[in-house]
């Protein structure tokens, strides 16, 4: 049995949470700045 | 079901509670499957702790495979029938595909490392990975290097139908060629052949992964829909 590894187990870990979380928080944002755009627009096109 | 969510609005009006639904779902599945695997779970008999890797690695190489038949389904659709957000889907698909696949690729590298004694080995399995990979990058490349969307649409959906071939390829390879890569455990005949301690623990990550793809697909396609209103928007006012 291979001894140990924790190591590379607690890398695999963070690079997984890191690469998912950028991710997550990449679309995230690129949705809200697109979302308030359209409402800018929305408002600007009421007055 | 394709038909109904050709209208816009009414993606707007549906994506707009199940886009946060799977995002909750995604963060209570991960909160239960990344403690699960990391801490709680067997060590396996031959790999030891290492094998807990396979709970970031396996899902992550599952929904790569998954998210590119989505978006092959998706550009057929478009292709076919031209449907109004099928298009939108599959390119709204794509970073996240791509994502998965390159985690695939780095936490199956760490996992060699200490099992294989070796970071990577260019046998059928890892190289139809990194070939995956390439073809996801190449399908972003594509969308960005053509400023008519319509003309990007339809090359970018043959694109992925041409690269749908290499998906058998990805699956099988561990059975048609001599591998350093174990073969299924979990997606094959005759059924699983992995301990339900820790089937437990991947299945629940699983799920993590799926609903992640869904809440960041639908935010993605969210964001095009959004930002093709205020192009318009600004077309109109230019002419």
């Amino acid at each position: 049995m291979i001894e140990g590894g924790w190591g590379y187990i607690w890398a695999a870990y963070a690079l997984t949470a890191a690469g998912l979380g950028v991710l997550a928080v990449a679309v995230a944002l690129r949705q809200r700045h697109w979302a308030q755009r359209a409402r800018d627009l929305d408002k600007a096109g009421r007055e | 079901m394709i038909s109904f969510f050709a209208n816009p609005a009414r993606f707007m009006a549906h994506s707009a509670w199940a886009m946060p639904t799977f995002a909750v779902a995604a963060a209570a599945l991960f909160a239960i499957g990344l403690p699960w695997g990391l801490l709680y779970s067997p060590a396996d008999y031959q790999q030891g702790e290492t094998v807990r890797i396979m709970y970031v690695h396996v899902p992550a190489a599952w929904w790569s495979l998954g998210i590119y038949a989505f978006m092959g389904g998706a550009s057929f659709v478009g292709l076919v029938w031209r449907h109004a957000l099928a298009d939108v889907a599959a390119r709204a698909a794509a970073p996240i595909g791509a994502t998965f696949a390159g985690l695939c690729l780095l936490t199956g590298s760490l996992w060699g490392a200490p099992t294989w004694g070796t970071w990577w080995e260019w046998d059928g399995r890892l190289t139809s990975m990194l070939v995956l990979f390439v073809i996801y990058l190449g399908y972003l490349a594509l969308w960005g290097a053509i400023e008519d969307e319509e003309k990007a649409a339809r090359l970018a959906a043959i694109l992925c139908l041409a690269g749908l071939a290499n998906l058998p390829i990805v699956h099988y390879s561990v059975e048609w060629w001599s591998t350093l890569h174990q073969s299924a455990s979990v997606l094959r005949s005759g059924g699983s052949s992995i301990h339900p301690d820790m089937l437990g623990p991947l299945l629940t990550m699983a799920g993590a992964y799926a609903a992640l793809f869904a809440a960041l697909t639908l935010m993605n396609m969210r964001a095009a829909i959004f930002r093709r209103r205020v192009e318009a928007a600004r077309l109109r006012g230019a002419s």
